[in-house]
C-alpha cells in the first residue's frame, strides 16, 4: 500500500474506475529477476497490447494476473481492493479470463465441457462436491460458440477437443474466455494459427466484448493486428514496463526499438545474388489433392520464398521435399541428378535439410542439452568403431555451431527446453549446419520468435546463401519473405499461382494472389 | 448480430461406412470388449453347453464382485491419469484387522457397522495415498508400490499372520445370505448371494459421481492434463485425495466381502492380483495414460477376465493357459484401440 506512485492513467476517460491495477510487481525465479517493478492499469472496455521480446516477463505478469503465480513484491488492486496475490479461482471469479498460448484445453473433454464447465466450477467457488448441470453446460457453450463463429449443433458440442483442427481449438479456447461474464480477457498470441478470415472474425468478437465493457489484453508479435484493433500499448523490456500509450502514436520501428533497446532496420536483408549453377529442381511435383504440378528451380546461393494460406498446400509441399510425407508424382533433381525422397533419411543423404514449423514437437529434443541437439545428425561420424562418441570432438563442433548461430549462452549442457523460442530455432538451424546441406528448407523459421531473434535468424539465412547453400523459406510472414528472398512463389489451392521478384513485390500483391479464388488465374 | 459460423469444422456425421465403425470404436471402445465377451460366450456354449447352466453363470457373477469393486476404484484413478497398485493391500489390511477386532474385542458388532468401518478404514488408507501422491509429486505408481509394501508389512508385523478359519457369526451369515436360491438338476442348491448386489450398487454410485458431479468432470479433466486443470481452477489436492480415498473405500468393501464370502480371513490373500484388475480395466477401454473410459466398459472388462478364467476349464484348456489368453487379449485390444485412435 505504501508506494502510490502515479501510474500512467492519462488514457482514462473521466469518471471511469479502473478494473484492475498492478503496482510495482516483482518476481524472481531463482537468480532470474523476471519482473522488476511493473505497473499498469486496466480500464473496462479498453484494449491493451502487451508487447515485448520473448523472455521479457509478459507471460509472468499474465500468470500473476490469472492467479497461477504469486508475486514477490507489489500488489494487485482488483475493483478497488488490494491483494498480495490472487488464486486461480479468485481471479476467474472476479472476471479475469485468460486464453493461454498453449490454449489450455483439456484434450479428452468435449467442446461443450471445455467451453462451459469452468463457468460452473467458478460459480461454485471451486467446490467440487456439487452436481453438474448438463443443460446449463450446453446452453452456455452454445452462446459462447456462436459468439466466436463456431457451430452450435449437438454433434459439435459433443466432439472431443483432441479431434479438432488447431484453428478450431484456438477458437474454442477463446469461446471459453467469453462464456462467463468476463470483465477482462487476456489473449496470449491468440491468432498464431488462424487464417485471415478467422482473424477478422476474432477482431469482431473483440469489438463486441469492448462494447459490453470488457477489457481485452493482447500479447502478440503481430503488430498489424494491434494497429487494426487499436487501444493502448504496454511495452516491456527486461522485466520492466518501458513505455505505455495509445498504440497509434508508435510506429512499428519505434515499438521494435523500445522492445529491444536497439534500432532494428526493416530494410531488406538480402544483399547477395544467386549463382548460376542449379542445385535443386522440381518438375510436376505433387501429392494430390494437397498440392500438384509444382515446378521450380533453386540455384546456388538462392533464397526462394513460398507462401500461401494455411490450406494452400505450402505445408504439404515443404514436408514432401524433406521426405517426411513423400510426394506421389513428379520428379525431383538434386544437382541435376534425378532422385527420390521417400524418407527424411534419403533427403539428408542427398543434402536436403528441413527445419520444421513445429520445432518443439518435430525438431528438438527439449529435455536434452544444446550439445546433444546440435550433434544429433552427426553422431555416427563422431562415433568410433565401438559406437562410442568422441565427446571432445562433439563438444568442439557444438561450440562452433552455437557461436556461428550466435546463441545467447555458452553453456552447452543447458536443456534446449529452457531456451527462448528464438534460441531454440537457432539450435535447430545450427544442427543442420553440422552436415552442410546443399538445400535447406526452412518452414516458418520465425514463428513465435521475437524481433531481436528474427534479426539474428535473418542474418544467418543470408550468410548461408552467401556460402552457396540454396534456401527455401516457407512462411506466411510476408515482410519476412520480402526482406530475405530473391523470388517468392505464391501457392493457392494446391498449385503455384504466381511468382514475384521479391525486390519489386509488395504485401498487397502477394495477398491478392493468396486470396484469389481458385478458379481465377492470377498474374 | 452473430457472425456466420465458419466452415472450418465439419460437424456433420461422417459418411463412409468403414470410418463409422472406427468412429464408434474410437468413441466407445467398450463395444469391442462387449463383442469379444459375446464371442467367447457363444464359442464356449457351442463347445460345452454346460456353460449356459445357471450354476456357472452364478459362479461368474459371484466371482466378479471383488474384482469388480477393485476395478471400479482403479478405473476412477486411471481416469484421472494415476494408477494404484496398493488397493489389494488396503483390502487385506482392512478385512484382516476388522476380523481380528470383531472376533476378539467386539463380537456383537452389527454387520452394517462392520461394512461401514471397512469402507472408512479403506478410505483412510486411500487418503494416505492421495496426500503422498499430491505432496511428494511422485508418480502414483511409485507411491502406491511403496504404500502396498507399507500397508502389508504393517499388517503382517503388527496385526497378525494367523489364518482365521472361523469368522464371527454375523460375518459368516452375511456371506451366506441368499438373494436367489434354487435347486439345480443335479440336486445341489445354487445360491446367488445377497452381497452380489453391492457391485451394481457401487457401479451406479461410481457412474453417478463421474457423470453427474463436478468432481467427476474434474477427475477426467485432471486425467486429460493436470497442469491445465490446475490453471483453470480445479483443486488438484481435493481431486487426488478424493479419488484415492474413494478407491480405498471400494477396496475396503471388497476386502470384507472377500472374507465373508470365503468364510475365513487370510492376511496373505488378495495381494498379487493387482495386475489382473488393472488388465480388466484396460480391456474395458480405459487408456492407461488416463482421461478416458467408462464404468460400463470397466464392468465388461471385469466380466471378460472372469469369464476367460472360469471358461477355460469348462472347455478343457488347462488353467495355466489362462494367463496366455488374457495376455493375448490385452495385446490385441491395445493394438486395436491404438489403430483406431491413430485415424481420429
Amino acid at each position: 500500500m505504501s508506494q502510490n506512485a502515479p501510474i500512467e492513467n492519462a488514457h482514462l476517460p473521466a469518471g471511469t474506475r479502473p478494473f484492475l491495477e498492478v503496482r510495482n510487481i516483482h518476481k524472481r525465479f531463482g537468480g532470474v529477476h523476471a519482473l522488476r517493478g511493473v505497473g499498469f492499469t486496466i480500464v473496462p472496455g479498453e484494449a491493451y497490447h502487451l508487447l515485448g521480446e520473448n523472455g521479457c516477463g509478459k507471460s509472468t505478469i499474465i500468470k500473476i494476473m490469472s492467479g497461477a503465480l504469486v508475486p514477490d513484491e507489489g500488489e494487485i488492486v482488483l475493483e478497488g481492493r488490494a491483494h498480495r496475490a490472487l488464486t486461480p479461482i479468485q481471479s476467474l471469479a472476479s472476471g479475469i479470463e485468460t486464453v493461454y498460448q498453449d490454449l489450455s484445453l483439456i484434450p479428452n473433454l468435449t467442446v461443450a465441457e471445455n467451453v462451459a464447465l469452468n463457468e460452473q466450477l467458478v460459480s461454485g467457488g471451486g467446490r467440487l462436491a456439487r452436481l453438474f448441470d448438463a443443460k446449463r453446460l450446453r446452453e452456455t457453450a452454445a452462446t459462447a460458440l456462436a459468439m466466436v463463429g463456431l457451430p452450435t449443433v449437438r454433434a459439435f458440442l459433443n466432439t472431443v477437443v483432441a479431434d479438432l483442427p488447431l484453428a478450431a481449438r484456438q477458437l474454442v479456447a477463446i469461446a471459453r474466455a467469453v462464456a462467463t461474464r468476463a470483465k477482462m480477457v487476456i489473449m496470449d498470441e491468440p491468432t498464431t494459427s488462424l487464417t485471415r478470415r478467422e482473424v477478422d472474425n476474432l477482431i469482431r468478437v473483440v469489438e463486441r466484448l469492448r462494447a459490453d465493457g470488457v477489457a481485452v489484453l493482447f500479447v502478440t508479435h503481430k503488430l498489424d493486428e494491434c494497429y487494426r484493433i487499436g487501444g493502448h500499448a504496454i511495452i516491456f523490456r527486461d522485466g520492466q514496463c518501458v513505455e505505455q500509450g495509445p498504440i497509434e502514436s508508435y510506429s512499428k520501428a519505434r515499438i521494435a526499438e523500445l522492445m529491444t533497446g536497439r534500432k532494428i532496420e526493416a530494410a531488406r536483408y538480402r544483399t547477395g545474388r544467386p549463382g548460376a549453377e542449379e542445385l535443386f529442381r522440381l518438375e510436376g511435383f505433387g501429392r494430390p489433392p494437397a498440392f500438384e504440378r509444382v515446378s521450380f528451380t533453386v540455384r546456388r546461393g538462392e533464397i526462394l520464398g513460398i507462401t500461401g494460406l494455411a490450406d494452400s498446400g505450402r505445408n504439404e509441399l515443404a514436408t514432401a521435399i524433406a521426405g517426411v510425407v513423400p510426394a506421389s508424382e513428379g520428379r525431383l533433381f538434386v544437382a541435376g541428378q534425378e532422385t527420390r525422397v521417400n524418407h527424411p533419411r534419403q533427403a539428408i543423404a542427398h543434402g536436403i535439410g528441413y527445419v520444421p514449423e513445429d520445432r518443439l514437437a518435430e525438431g528438438l529434443f527439449l529435455d536434452k542439452s544444446i550439445l546433444e541437439n546440435e550433434i544429433a545428425l552427426v553422431v555416427r561420424q563422431l562415433a568410433n568403431g565401438f559406437g562410442v562418441i568422441d565427446q571432445a570432438k562433439g563438444r568442439a563442433l557444438a561450440a562452433k555451431l552455437s557461436q556461428d548461430m550466435r546463441l545467447n549462452t555458452t553453456n552447452l549442457d543447458l536443456p534446449v527446453g529452457a531456451l527462448s523460442g528464438g534460441n531454440q530455432q537457432r539450435v535447430l538451424i545450427g544442427r543442420w549446419l553440422s552436415i552442410l546441406p546443399k538445400l535447406l528448407v526452412l518452414h516458418g523459421p520465425t514463428v513465435g520468435v521475437d524481433v531481436g531473434s528474427k534479426d539474428t535468424i535473418y542474418r544467418v539465412i543470408q550468410q548461408l546463401a552467401e556460402a552457396g547453400m540454396g534456401l527455401v523459406v516457407v512462411s506466411d510472414d510476408l515482410p519476412e519473405l520480402l526482406q530475405n528472398c530473391d523470388s517468392i512463389l505464391v501457392m493457392n489451392g494446391g498449385r503455384i499461382v504466381a511468382e514475384f521478384d521479391a525486390r519489386q513485390a509488395d504485401e498487397d500483391g502477394l495477398y491478392q494472389a493468396m486470396l484469389a479464388s481458385k478458379t481465377e488465374t492470377v498474374q | 448480430m452473430n457472425p456466420a459460423p465458419l466452415d472450418l469444422v465439419d460437424a456433420g456425421p461422417r459418411p463412409a461406412r468403414a470410418s463409422r465403425l472406427r468412429d464408434l470404436v474410437a468413441r466407445r471402445p467398450e463395444a469391442i470388449t462387449f463383442v469379444l465377451l459375446v464371442a467367447i460366450c457363444v464359442a464356449v456354449s457351442v463347445a460345452n453347453p454346460a456353460f449356459l447352466q445357471a450354476s456357472s453363470l452364478i459362479d461368474i457373477g459371484r466371482a466378479s464382485v471383488v474384482m469388480g469393486l477393485f476395478a471400479l476404484g482403479v478405473f476412477v484413478i486411471l481416469a484421472a491419469g494415476g494408477i494404484d497398485v496398493s488397493f489389494t493391500a488396503i483390502a487385506a489390511f482392512t478385512m484382516y484387522s476388522l476380523t481380528v477386532l470383531v472376533s476378539k474385542h467386539v463380537p456383537g458388532l452389527p454387520m452394517p457397522v462392520i461394512v461401514l468401518m471397512a469402507m472408512a478404514g479403506g478410505a483412510l488408507l486411500g487418503t494416505v495415498n492421495g496426500l503422498l501422491v499430491h505432496h511428494l509429486r511422485v508418480p502414483s505408481l511409485i507411491v502406491t508400490i511403496g504404500t502396498q509394501y507399507l500397508f502389508r508389512g504393517f499388517l503382517l508385523s503388527f496385526i497378525g499372520t494367523v489364518w482365521i478359519m472361523s469368522l464371527p457369526p454375523q460375518m459368516g451369515a452375511f456371506g451366506r445370505m441368499p438373494l436367489l436360491q434354487f435347486e439345480a438338476a443335479s440336486g445341489a442348491t445354487i445360491t446367488l448371494p445377497m452381497y452380489f448386489l453391492v457391485l451394481p450398487a457401487a457401479a451406479l454410485v461410481t457412474w453417478w459421481i463421474l457423470n453427474r458431479t463436478l468432481m467427476g468432470k474434474a477427475i477426467f479433466a485432471v486425467g486429460g492434463n493436470a497442469g491445465v486443470a490446475a490453471r483453470l481452477g480445479y483443486n488438484l489436492r481435493t481431486v487426488h485425495v478424493f479419488m484415492f480415498a474413494y478407491a480405498g473405500a471400494l477396496a475396503g468393501l471388497a476386502g470384507i466381502i472377500h472374507t465373508c464370502a470365503n468364510r475365513q480371513s487370510n492376511p496373505f490373500d488378495l495381494v498379487g492380483t493387482e495386475i489382473n484388475v488393472i488388465a480388466a480395466v484396460v480391456l474395458g477401454g480405459a487408456r492407461i495414460t488416463g482421461g478416458t473410459g467408462t464404468v460400463l466398459g470397466t464392468l465388461l472388462g471385469v466380466l471378460l477376465v472372469v469369464v476367460v478364467n472360469s471358461v477355460l476349464v469348462l472347455v478343457g484348456i488347462p488353467s495355466t493357459w489362462q494367463r496366455v489368453v488374457v495376455g493375448g487379449f490385452i495385446l490385441l485390444a491395445a493394438a486395436f484401440f491404438v489403430t483406431c485412435q491413430k485415424k481420429s
